[in-house]
């Protein structure tokens, strides 16, 4: 049974809809991430299934049981709804030492003493900040402050998680921990997270779905490789992938079967449509223009490529280079495996490899077709 | 490399040049008159010849701390009472400031009550408008005639006799005074609860807590250092104030410490004077030194930035209307009223008579006659009121442009060379001056310059001791906006200048000034302000041909010539806030800025 459904929820900021008739299921157990660029409304969201922002118009359920409904005129108070929620900027209270933020939230369901000791106690060792029982926040680094919140946060033992870009404000490599400890938390923990952020790596690397919405509109709700490999649109397939795909004009020409001709100014390339079991492909139309999108670690630089182009720049980075190329006026983005330093202005053969590349509706801008490129 | 040239390259740079003129400056004004009003307390006073026996003028004396600390009955009398009076009202003046500020600050930020702007506004004004408007404004309306005179507005309209305990004393001081920094709490705890981060709150909800435990453990821990600054302020502010409780305590001889030291300081024992400014400056700075002690920095606030939603607004539901209409009428009653009596009593003849024939502009326009205010002509044709009118304008206009200037300059020189013993004595000194109770700065002054001290003649009686004595007490308000200005600022907008060679003076004026002028202006403002009101600061200092409008009104008021009285201060009142209108509309500086 699907743990929360949102139906047609709907937030007005005067005329403004910050978020958009949006339709949601998260299932249990699952690790959902709201991914968007800033002010796309995914906090909104977040706070509104949270309680902490009343919806205009829409319903909201969790558990099977609705929380919000503006028709039935529900409004169940974020308190009751056993959440929990970790705020970006932590909001751990600064007059309150480690231990007494932890048992705060216990204190009030009036648990007895030595019962909330114990399992403050546990929960500091799970999250190693038991010496930092007795500071204040302004005593602990961000880290330890973003362990004191998740502590804080579990100790009611809420069935949903909610999180608020939670590590914007670490530094990146205390960040990649915390990422691998919140995806250990999940599975001991058990419960359902929903987790916003901007940083497409993380909503990658840690959702078992993404949810993308852009301008409080949802653009694609799927598994982190699905969007990547068959993003709904130009504008998922743009925030997703980092360097960021090459979006390249086509004008499309001959078709014969799956194969259809596509030309980029003196680039002419063959594009063999797959058939998708989920979606079927549609053929792109003669004499129409595309947007034909190839993600850069598509695109190999070797000597016999068919494809001639120039070096523009190299930024080698050790794991990987990333190689901007240009054909006469038209510029590629590459990443080559390994630390390879072209030499500005080489000549290079260019080669598209891989069946992952989209082509997308230029009018529209939603997906069409994904295939190979002879 | 020697001397010399260390020297030279020292001051060669204009910040250290500044920091030590300041230095000896401020050292000279505030540190060695200090120490000249320490020996005034063991000083045998001309005055006191007599007194004490086989003395001479100037001898060592133990009479002045045995007479006032050491004297059963009579230091009961002279000292002992008058300080519990004291610590009495400055106790219930922060109870009623800080229940009154801090619950208004909490309906406007946090709840849906109606007209914020106008009501924030409003309540303001006791804080721009001189203390002593509500203390003239409440003997106005709730004079009686037990302690003889006539009686007020109150009880000419409603024929109740207002008893003694409510007309004067402990109960309408306290109510004036609280009245007068409820704004303080206000606009202090306002702005903590108005910039907390709602995610505190929103937490402690997801977590179970009810509203009235979160109030009580969140938000009330989180406004306590408001609280305390407030109650800190108004503390020392109500115990060195002076004019509300002369001017509702004199009637029923109920004394303060500082009534009692102007008694004394003008009569016959400037000695006791003496002792009760320096206890009062002891106080003064003991309560700044629990405020530093206080402040707990453990549990200080953490700056995680990120985004903090507003939260949401209480709904008062049935209680809007009656709260917002209420609260309305509520501020409108100590604001507005006021100033309507001022008038009307500035243009009744024979006081407590408020017929239509009774009223006459003869206290404005009046030619004056022997038969009113000892021939004393109306306040628009009075010279020596136009004199006082003109001292007040000019002393406030130099005493803001000295402190306004240093400030600016004490600013500069702090924050460059921040982190050097210099530089944090300098921010000390010229903070300083706030400590020292209004009133006893003004006895220390008396002290340190009725005699001449080598090159600085006698200064007692002349202006410029008025000037020197307000751009001083003043100092603290400009210095801080100075400070916080060049903080603000960052060093690297003028190294990009002085890289491109660009002078010290250009640098100030083309690029540092502009930038910043909204912070300069109100460095000038608040001394401005402050001393067109001030009265306990110069009420010690003043001969007849230096009395400012505040003096003069004192003098009126304690003379009963009431209507002269209103009508002074209802050209103060219009003065101040005209002052402060205006420099709103130019600058945008206020005082409430960013509540409500």
């Amino acid at each position: 049974m699907p743990e929360i459904v949102l139906k047609n929820v709907t937030k007005m900021y005067g005329k403004n809809a910050a978020v958009d008739h949006l339709n949601l299921v998260i299932p249990d157990h699952s690790f959902i991430t709201l991914l968007g660029p800033s002010g796309c409304g995914k906090t909104t969201t977040l706070r509104m299934i949270a309680g902490l922002e009343t919806p205009t118009s829409g319903e909201i359920s969790i558990n099977g049981e609705i929380v919000y409904s503006s028709e039935k005129g529900i409004d169940i108070p974020p308190e009751k709804r056993n959440v929990g929620f970790l705020f970006q900027n932590y909001a751990l209270w600064p007059h309150m030492t480690v231990y007494q933020n932890i048992t705060f939230g216990l204190e009030n369901l009036h648990w007895a003493k030595d019962k909330m000791a114990a399992k403050a106690e546990q929960l500091m060792k799970m999250l190693k900040i038991s010496e930092y029982k007795d500071r204040y926040p302004s005593e602990l680094s961000g880290g330890q402050q973003q362990r004191v919140a998740i502590a804080r946060t579990l100790s009611t033992g809420p069935k949903t998680l909610f999180m608020d870009e939670p590590l914007s404000n670490l530094d990146a490599k205390l960040r990649m921990e915390m990422r691998t400890e919140l995806k250990r938390l999940h599975m001991e923990t058990d419960s359902t997270f929903i987790y916003v952020t901007h940083d497409q790596l993380e909503a990658m690397t840690l959702s078992t779905k993404i949810c993308l919405i852009k301008e409080g509109k949802l653009q694609q709700y799927a598994a982190p490789l699905t969007v990547y490999n068959e993003p709904a649109n130009t504008f998922v397939a743009d925030f997703i992938g980092n360097p960021s795909i090459n979006l390249l004009t086509v004008k499309a020409g001959t078709t014969s079967g799956d194969t259809t001709e596509l030309e980029c100014g003196t680039l002419k390339l063959k594009f063999v449509a797959k058939e998708k079991p989920d979606k079927t492909s549609q053929t792109p139309e003669p004499g129409k223009e595309y947007i034909l999108g190839i993600r850069p670690e598509n695109i190999g630089i070797s000597a016999n490529g068919k494809i001639k182009a120039k070096i523009y720049s190299t930024l080698p980075s050790g794991m990987e280079t990333v190689v901007k190329l240009k054909i006469d006026d038209m510029f590629l983005t590459s990443v080559v495996f390994g630390s390879v330093d072209f030499k500005v202005n080489e000549e290079v053969g260019v080669e598209i490899k891989s069946d992952k590349n989209i082509v997308f509706s230029k009018s529209e801008g939603h997906d069409l077709a994904v295939g190979e490129i002879e | 490399m020697g001397l010399s040239v260390r020297l030279r390259n020292f001051f060669n740079k204009p910040y250290n040049v500044i920091l030590v003129v300041l230095f000896i400056l401020l050292v000279l004004l505030t540190f060695i008159p200090m120490l000249s009003i320490i020996m005034d307390t063991f000083t045998v006073h001309s005055s006191e010849v007599m007194r004490i026996r086989g003395t001479h003028l100037g001898d060592f004396t133990l009479y002045h701390w045995r007479k006032v600390l050491f004297d059963g009955e009579n230091s009961l009398s002279i000292f002992y009472k008058p300080l519990v009076n004291t610590f009495a009202i400055s106790f219930a003046t922060c109870f009623i400031a800080i229940s009154f500020g801090g619950i208004m600050a909490w309906l406007i930020t946090r709840t849906n009550i109606k007209y914020k702007t106008m009501l924030s506004s409003l309540f303001v004004v006791p804080y721009i408008m001189p203390a002593w408007t509500l203390a003239l404004a409440w003997l106005d309306f709730f004079r009686n005639a037990l302690v003889g005179g006539i009686p007020g507005l109150f009880t000419t309209l409603t024929g109740i006799v207002t008893p003694n305990w409510f007309a004067y004393g402990f109960f309408p001081i306290s109510m004036v005074q609280g009245l007068h920094y409820a704004p303080f709490a206000y606009i202090l705890i306002g702005g903590i609860l108005k910039n907390m981060d709602a995610n505190l709150e929103e937490a402690a909800q997801l977590l179970h807590a009810s509203r009235w435990q979160i109030i009580k453990k969140i938000t009330l821990p989180m406004v306590k250092p408001a609280i305390l600054s407030t109650f800190l302020l108004a503390f020392s502010s109500s115990m060195s104030a002076f004019a509300v409780p002369a001017f509702l305590g004199m009637p029923v001889r109920y004394q303060v410490l500082t009534t009692q030291m102007y008694r004394t300081l003008q009569g016959l024992n400037p000695g006791y004077g003496y002792l009760m400014a320096l206890i009062l400056i002891i106080i003064g700075v003991s309560i700044m030194l629990i405020n530093q002690k206080v402040l707990d920095n453990r549990k200080s606030y953490t700056t995680i930035t990120g985004k903090s939603s507003n939260v949401a607004l209480y709904n008062l539901r049935s209680l809007r209307n009656p709260l917002s209409y209420g609260l309305m009428a509520v501020l409108l009653c100590v604001t507005v009223i006021p100033l309507i009596t001022f008038a009307i009593e500035s243009f009744v003849v024979e006081p407590g008579n408020y017929a239509l024939s009774n009223f006459s502009t003869v206290f404005w326009t009046g030619e004056g006659s022997v038969d009113i205010a000892n021939g004393e002509p109306g306040i628009l044709r009075n010279a020596s009121i136009f004199h006082g009118l003109l001292n007040s304008v000019m002393l406030s206009v130099i005493c803001a442009f000295f402190a306004g200037t240093v400030g600016i300059l004490s600013g500069y020189a702090i924050v460059h060379k921040k982190g050097t013993w210099l530089s944090s004595a300098v921010s000390h000194l010229t903070f300083f001056p706030y400590l020292l109770p209004s009133m006893a700065m003004g006895a220390i002054y008396l002290s340190f310059f009725s005699t001449p001290h080598g090159p600085i003649p006698a200064l007692y009686g002349t202006f410029t001791i008025l000037a020197l004595i307000g751009s001083v007490k003043y100092l603290p308000f400009a210095s801080k906006s100075g400070v916080n200005a060049m903080l603000q600022l960052g060093g690297q907008i003028e190294e990009a200048a002085v890289i491109m060679g660009i002078g010290w003076w250009k640098r100030m004026l083309r690029i540092i000034i502009p930038i910043q002028k909204t912070s300069f202006l109100s460095g000038y403002l608040l001394p401005y302000i402050s001393c067109m009101r001030e009265l306990s600061l110069f009420i010690l200092l003043i001969s007849p041909s230096t009395a400012v409008l505040t003096t003069m009104l004192f003098q009126y008021n304690e003379k009963g010539w009431n209507q002269y009285a209103n009508a002074i201060n209802l050209l103060i009142v219009v003065v101040v806030l005209l002052s402060n209108f205006v420099v709103n509309k130019l600058t945008g500086a206020s005082i409430d800025k960013g509540i409500g």
